[in-house]
Order: C-alpha cells, then structure tokens, then sequence
C-alpha cells in the first residue's frame, strides 16, 4: 500500500494536491500504525547460565538452523499444535540421514541406534515446573500464525524463550524461564492479549 | 485479574455482586443440581478423586474431619413422621460454590485465593501460605487443608501413574478445594481460542457431571443465554446477585431453584433444584 502510494505522489506540492495529500499522508501513517502493530511485541527480558546437558549424541542445531536453513517446526513439529515442542521420531533424522553425510561420526552413532530399533535417549533441556500450563500452540498463533509473521523466520520467536540456538551445537538453557520472565513479558505484551490471569499458568 | 490489578483496585475488587461485582467477566461458570435426580450413590465424588489428584487420607484423619473430598454427599433424613425404610434419605452433593461475592477471597493475606475473569474462586496453592483463614470464612465448609503430605500413603507406587497430569498435586500446609474442574475448562478454552471460535455451551463437563449416572449436575456459562444453565436458572428464577427473599412465599410449585445460603449474599454459582416430595 505505502509503495502505491508513493508513486501517486510524486513530490506533488501541498498546495496544488493538497486533499490527495492528506489522503496519502493519512494513509501512510495509518499503514505505518498498522505495521508498528504487527511486529510490536515486546521479548521477554532476561539471561540465565544453564549447565550443560549432555545428550546421546552431540546434536549441532547450527549446522541444521544456520548452515542448511531448517525451519524449527520442521524438526519440533508438535509446538504449532500442542503444547510441547517435541523432540522429533528418530525415523525423521533417518528421512534424511540414509543419505546425508553418512560417513560423519555422529551420524553413524544415530544409524546404529535406528538399526537397533532404540531411540536415542535425549535429555530435557527446557522444562517448566509440574504446576505450570505452557502451551506452544497458543504462543506460536498469536506471535506468528496470527500476526502473519514469515513462517521462514520463526526462529526469532522461538529464541524469545531458547535464545539463541542457531548458534548451538546442543541446546542450552539460556533463558530464566521462571515465573518473572513469563510474567514481565505478559505485562509489556498485554495489548496482544497476553493474560494475566493466575489461573491461566498456575494449575 | 492480575494480581497488580487486585492490589490497585482493592476496594472496586471487594464490591459485592449487587453493586455489579468485581469484573468485565469472559464467562461465569455455573451448575445446576436437580436433587429430585441425585441418587446419592457418591459416582461424582469418586470421579473428583480421580480427576484431580484427590489424597485418600484414611479412616482415622476422616474421623478428625481431615478428609479431602472436594465434593461430598451431604445426606438428610428429612420425612421425621416416617419409620425407616419409608423415611427416604434425601441427598444434597455439596461442592466449592464459587461464590461471586466469596467470603473467602478478601480474609486471604496473600491473595491466593481471588476471583478469575471466568467468575471462578480460584486458589492458587503456590502462593498459599495455609493460614487457613479462607476456610474458617466459608459459609459450606467446602475447602479441605493439608494437614499432611499425603503423597506417598495416597499413591503409593506405582499408582502415581494414574496421577492426572493436568492438576498439580498438593502438598502439605497447603489448601485446596473445588476448581470446577478448571484443567478441563482451560484445556477447552484453548481448543477453542486454537479454532477461532467462542467456546460452546456442553463442551465443558466436569467430571462430576460426567460420571453422574441420572445426569443430575448440568455445567455451562450463565453468561451465553442459549446455554442449558442459563435456561434452568431463568426458569427457576433464580439470578445472579439476586437475593430471593420471595422464595419462601412462592406458592409455585414449578420454582424449585435455590441457591444455598442466598441470605448470606455470597451469590454461589450453583443452584439446586428442590427435590419434589409427595404430600401426605
């Protein structure tokens, strides 16, 4: 809309269009409203040292994220329709590592626990206590399927709560995630509709 | 409501329901009992167990009136010029009301117990220190203390599997009471808020009125007018914040709504229906 906009309005004088102008500029503070709304959300605040999880296999997010440009959700595909993320089948590592990079180390490990019928036993590395509701679907519709946020980039959202994973080898708690995050976090977005209402997370 | 707003708007929170109550409310759950239904055969209070990790505290503790039955059925042999059998039992199941103008949200010195935007008393045993005071406060007795740890004598292993996920379990000096099974009307809000859509009315069931074999418990939001609740209560008259001084005077058969200790006006959300006995 602003592009169209600017192209009506060729450095036209005030005087000589001056409806057409307000029009215009109306417009495009109203487009530009409309844009400060759809990406307006404040990040939670706040940095915590995890310790180091050991896991089965050293899983390099980085190469996955950053070098090869694997969305998130195509990995941890449940946090768009439940509330936990989920850590993929290993059937979903062998879709592509019957072929990819076959002669690496760690991939050999994987073939040998898919071959054996096992799962790798992967560590938890984000929890929240037993007494708290957290979904992944509620806040991945309203911070990105809801804003019509680039699906491509949803691992900005993601790294709201996970930090920054792109640059992982294994995932690292990284973020506090206790009840002062969340809670800030709801109060500077509560415009968007974050609640806060105990009941919601206290169960 | 946010516990920030609760402290800055204390006096507006304490108005009671006839000034207009505490909130802008997204819905107000309540219940309706048609005791003519209720057989007292206890199918509600065995379903509360379950569903929300309800401790088994024995014989002993029951009899110190330290049992955790979030619903109970309260039993009364009211026909006194019969004999027995002839003299029936009647029964009244006997829960948290969530009251609108709850007497025990404003003696809480924590403020774990307050009232959500959905009109429940919700408690939030995290931030309970177990003064106990709300309990003292309530007119139906209907909250239950932790005098003990529970966890291992309850659920011993491997029972702990059959613990529902959704509810926390509590722990010792800690109070706790009926929710309206707030897990399962959370987890409907959310299918609802996933899909887009309000949330409709029968979709929530608490467990009590699910087990219920005579379906004398209906559930629902009295804020949507097309919901069964919301019928029955129109039908028997009864409203919200509405003391019904008339009630005594009715001479129609056909009102049997109440709601007990309506004089009080603690305005509980649930309203039984009399049972219909036979004059003799």
């Amino acid at each position: 809309m602003v592009v169209k906009n600017r192209l009506i309005n060729p450095g036209a004088g005030f005087a000589r269009t001056g409806l057409a102008g307000m029009v215009f500029l109306v417009m495009l503070l109203m487009s530009s409203m409309a844009m400060a709304v759809k990406y307006d959300v404040v990040p939670p605040s706040g940095t915590h040292t995890g310790e180091d999880v050991p896991q089965p296999i050293e899983f390099p997010h980085d190469i996955h994220v950053k070098d090869n440009d694997i969305n998130c959700m195509y990995c941890h595909t449940y946090a768009r329709r439940s509330k936990v993320a989920g850590i993929p089948p290993t059937s979903k590592c062998m879709g592509c590592h019957k072929v990819i990079a076959t002669d690496k180390p760690r991939i050999q490990q994987l073939t040998k626990y898919w071959e054996d019928k096992e799962s790798p036993p992967w560590k938890k590395v984000h929890d929240v206590p037993d007494f708290v509701h957290f979904t992944h679907e509620k806040h991945l519709k309203t911070l990105a399927f809801d804003r019509e946020f680039p699906v491509e980039d949803v691992k900005e959202i993601c790294a709201f709560c996970h930090g920054d994973v792109e640059n992982m080898t294994v995932a690292n708690k990284v973020k506090p995630l206790n009840m002062g995050f969340c809670v800030n976090c709801h109060i500077a977005n509560k415009d968007l509709g974050a609640p806060g209402d105990c009941w919601k997370c206290h169960k | 409501m946010s516990l920030d707003n609760i402290l800055n708007h204390w006096s507006d929170y304490r108005k009671g329901s006839e000034e207009g109550g505490h909130h802008d409310y997204e819905h107000r759950w309540a219940m309706a009992i048609n005791l003519d239904l209720c057989i007292g055969c206890n199918a509600c209070s065995t379903a509360c167990y379950a569903e929300n990790n309800l401790a088994v505290v024995g014989k002993e503790k029951f009899e110190k009136g330290q049992a955790m039955h979030w619903m109970r059925i309260e039993r009364y042999w009211d026909q006194q010029e019969l004999e027995h059998p002839e003299q029936g039992a009647s029964f009244l199941p006997m829960m948290c009301q969530q009251c609108g103008a709850a007497t025990c949200e404003p003696v809480c010195p924590v403020a774990a117990t307050y009232h959500t935007p959905d009109g429940l008393n919700a408690q939030v045993y995290n931030r309970c220190i177990g003064s106990r005071y709300c309990s003292n406060n309530c007119p139906f007795r209907v909250r239950y203390f932790n005098f003990y740890s529970y966890y291992e004598s309850s659920w011993p292993e491997p029972m702990e599997q059959q613990l529902n996920p959704d509810i926390s379990v509590r722990d010792k000096g800690v109070m706790e009471k009926c929710t309206f099974c707030v897990q399962r009307i959370r987890t409907v809000k959310d299918k609802a808020f996933m899909e887009d859509r309000p949330v409709q009315d029968g979709e929530v069931v608490p467990a009590c009125a699910q087990a219920c074999p005579t379906s004398a418990i209906v559930f629902g939001d009295t804020m949507d007018e097309g919901s069964v609740v919301s019928k029955l209560w129109k039908k028997h008259q009864v409203e919200r914040g509405v003391y019904q001084k008339t009630k005594l005077a009715k001479k129609d058969a056909d009102l049997r709504g109440y709601r007990i200790f309506e004089e009080l006006n603690v305005d509980p959300s649930v309203m039984y229906l009399e049972r219909v006995r036979e004059d003799i």
